[in-house]
């Protein structure tokens, strides 16, 4: 009886996560499969669409440039952190950068630097551009790209590699090149395509500051999905179909890069070459002070925006008055924001703390089953555009008959904040030495104690960080929300995108800055209780009575 | 010729005073001492990998030039450790090539992949080339690994428990088999070993625990 509970009980908690994991799938499926309303004839009209060209290219080189600029950044980054004394900070610097959401950075970008703005009356950042949306995602990925690294990091003997190096000769910086970085990249192929999936289809950040003239696809695709003019169900229908041949050819230039990198890197290390441009490494050790400094920035100038700050012109001109800061607008637009703040909050701790709980189950599973199944498996979510499988999400939605609450939300929140938490949760959960389970089970404790009460709490810190992250991401989707929501369940990130495509500086400064705080303090709280847990464990607080 | 001079290693609780040590061409100093002595501190203060929980003072002359202040990679010092640590992107062949020296003779792909599979099919190892480490047996690693080192043409020649890894049939053949290597580069060699069996007859002996001295705690 107990065999065939147990049976039944596996089976479903194998049912559950495969479920969840193949939703992305399923969405891209139901999403492509034409209607009745779409036919062959559309594709004329829909390869006619004036500026498609550009707009598709634009995407493209947006997606693949800001990534591997990402990654190289990282890496020099990374090299001038990975031995130093400064990695613990290093590591704690991460988690307010990587906090700050796309919108926030964005826009901060904006506030701080284009043209007109507080700093600069003619910087040559657009307000709306392709620039400022490459650096924006810049300013995100680096961060990314040095958390995977550094997972990355502490399974390889790097350390060893450049004294092996080193001792036949070679300098820091070309050890790096020639010995650290191959590997590493071949190792961040999936964080690479994440990056590109996410740029290809991002509608937010896209609508906020990238071009206008033609806009970038993914706001072409979104606005035919939500159109019911005719005809326009067939550009949706096309327009998702090359989002996936867009999706395919990343896949393939990021191969070919992978390839000639290597390839590269390679050729110089055999010729013993000297390989000059790699000096500029040191250069990037700025790069995170830096970083934490513009992030610190634009938080204060969204603060000081949203608090009534008030020029007219700009910073530079005679006219600029600073009048005394009030919170007048905080106190008018607490009845606006107060709904859209707890369904933000309530969706974002229900999809983090189910994608935790979920990504744990599914590496449970595959312990027990001792086969852990391919990452690109579970984290499609995160490698496949999403507007396509949303797409697919909201029809399933409509055919059951769903109605619009923030149940629905939470269970479209729920395949990336599950794929972010497994990405963090995986490297930790099996580092877990299983020789800690098997002494509990030799003091009598049953499989689920010796769970519950070693394997669980050694990895609350990683769970705490993971539930932080969820917690963002969930906080920052848009795509999800405003379609399975279908406007009736705002959110402050759907408010905070609604808003900033007006004109309103003030009240786009108080959702940036309401959208930023959530994961900061999530984050925080995490940091603190991981810490808390940490000094539990460590052996060195513990008192030797 | 290595010479140490005045070397000492101080820790916070002992120091070791070391009198001076000189390493011909060709012949084998083996350290040795109980854990946690100072064999491997010593061995990384002779490659430039300056210990962190230790403070060592000294002079290290490699061939009459004072080495002491030079980077790691400024030393001409070959290492050759338990985990040989060969590059996994590189195969063989190329993780010979990246150790080669940079000079006129051995400035072209060409020649540098003909010269290192002329050393590896002197040591009759031509048939490993195009492997990658991953696909190479433990003693097979090992050879490789020390053929890496040679290549670069080291002054010196360090080895932190070069064979602790293997099985004892392959460590007893691999151990002739590098002590021969080095004799015929003539270089002078440091090792370090916790193992008698591994020590050649023909070494000098250094046990660490001989100028091991506590220091009395407050």
């Amino acid at each position: 009886m107990a065999a065939t509970i147990r049976r039944i009980g596996l089976t479903s908690a194998w049912l559950l996560v495969s479920l969840i994991s193949l939703l992305p799938i399923l969405g891209i499926v139901v999403g492509l499969w034409p209607s009745e309303l779409v036919n062959i004839a559309d594709i004329k009209p829909f390869l006619a669409y004036q500026g498609l060209s550009v707009s598709v290219f634009m995407t493209l080189f947006s997606a693949i440039f800001s990534t591997l600029i990402s990654l190289y950044i990282a890496f020099m980054v990374y090299s001038q952190y990975h031995l130093s004394r400064r990695l613990q900070s290093f590591e704690k610097y991460l988690a307010p950068l990587l906090s700050l959401p796309h919108l926030a950075i964005a826009l901060g970008l904006v506030f701080l630097f284009s043209d007109g703005s507080l700093f600069f009356a003619d910087s040559g950042l657009p307000r709306k551009g392709l620039s400022t949306l490459i650096i924006a995602i810049v300013i995100k990925e680096v961060p990314f790209f040095l958390l995977i690294f550094s997972a990355i990091g502490r399974q390889l003997p790097i350390k060893y590699w450049l004294l092996q190096g080193k001792a036949l000769g070679y300098q820091d910086y070309r050890c790096w090149w020639f010995l650290v970085f191959p590997p590493l990249l071949k190792q961040s192929r999936l964080a690479l395509l994440a990056a590109t999936a996410y740029t290809l289809s991002v509608v937010d950040i896209s609508l906020l500051v990238g071009p206008n003239i033609p806009e970038l696809f993914a706001v072409s695709v979104y606005r035919w999905q939500s159109s019911f003019a005719a005809g326009d169900q067939g550009l949706a229908f096309w327009s998702n179909a090359l989002l996936l041949i867009l999706l395919a050819m990343s896949v393939f230039i990021l191969y070919a890069h992978e390839k000639f990198a290597f390839a590269g890197c390679k050729a110089l290390a055999t010729q013993g070459s000297r390989f000059l441009i790699g000096k500029i490494n040191p250069m990037f050790k700025a790069w995170l002070p830096m970083l934490g400094l513009l992030t610190a920035m634009m938080v204060l100038v969204f603060a000081l925006w949203s608090f009534g700050l008030n020029w007219h012109g700009n910073w530079h001109s005679d006219g600029f008055a600073l009048t005394q800061l009030t919170p007048k607008l905080w106190q008018d637009e607490w009845l606006f924001f107060a709904l859209p703040l707890q369904n933000s909050l309530l969706i974002g701790l229900l999809a983090g703390l189910l994608g935790v709980a979920c990504a744990l189950l599914a590496l449970e599973l595959q312990c027990q089953k001792g086969k852990y199944w391919p990452d690109y498996y579970w984290l499609l979510a995160i490698i496949l555009p999403q507007l396509s499988m949303v797409l697919g999400w909201q029809i399933m939605h409509i055919w059951y008959q769903g109605g619009y609450h923030s149940g629905w939300i939470v269970l479209s929140h729920l395949p990336f904040t599950f794929a972010y938490a497994y990405l963090v949760l995986k490297g930790p959960f099996q580092n877990v030495e299983p020789g800690y389970e098997l002494l509990a089970a030799s003091f009598g404790y049953s499989a689920w104690q010796s769970w519950w009460q070693v394997r669980f709490r050694l990895l609350l810190p990683a769970i705490f960080t993971a539930f932080a992250i969820a917690f963002s991401v969930s906080i920052a989707q848009y795509i999800p929300t405003l379609m399975m929501g279908a406007g009736r369940v705002t959110t402050i990130t759907t408010e905070a995108v609604a808003i900033g495509t007006g004109s309103q500086q003030d009240l786009i400064a108080l959702y940036v800055l309401l959208q930023s705080i959530l994961p900061f303090m999530a984050f925080f709280v995490a940091a603190l209780l991981a810490r808390r847990f940490r000094g539990s464990m460590g052996g060195q607080d513990v008192r030797d009575y | 010729m290595l010479e140490i001079i005045d070397c000492q290693i101080q820790a916070k609780t002992w120091h070791i005073t070391l009198p001076g040590i000189q390493v011909h061409k060709g012949e084998l100093l083996v350290v040795t001492g109980p854990s946690g002595i100072g064999k491997s501190t010593l061995l990384h203060w002779l490659l430039g990998n300056i210990p962190q929980h230790v403070v060592i003072k000294g002079q290290i002359m490699l061939s009459g030039t004072d080495i002491t202040a030079l980077a790691i990679e400024q030393r001409r010092v070959g290492l050759l450790m338990q985990d040989v640590y060969l590059f996994p992107h590189l195969n063989v062949q190329d993780n010979i090539c990246f150790a080669l020296p940079k000079n006129p003779q051995l400035s072209s792909k060409k020649q540098r992949r003909l010269a290192a599979l002329n050393m590896l099919e002197q040591i009759n190892l031509g048939h490993l080339a195009s492997r990658y480490p991953q696909n190479l047996s433990g003693g097979e690693r090992s050879r490789v690994g020390l053929i890496r080192a040679l290549a670069n043409q080291p002054q010196v020649m360090l080895l932190d428990e070069p064979f602790a890894a293997l099985d004892p049939s392959t460590r007893e053949q691999m151990g002739a088999w590098a002590f021969q290597q080095l004799a015929l580069q003539n270089i002078p060699s440091v090792m370090v070993s916790h193992d008698i069996e591994d020590i050649p007859a023909s070494a000098k002996q250094l046990c660490l625990a001989d100028y091991y001295q506590a220091l009395e705690q407050k």
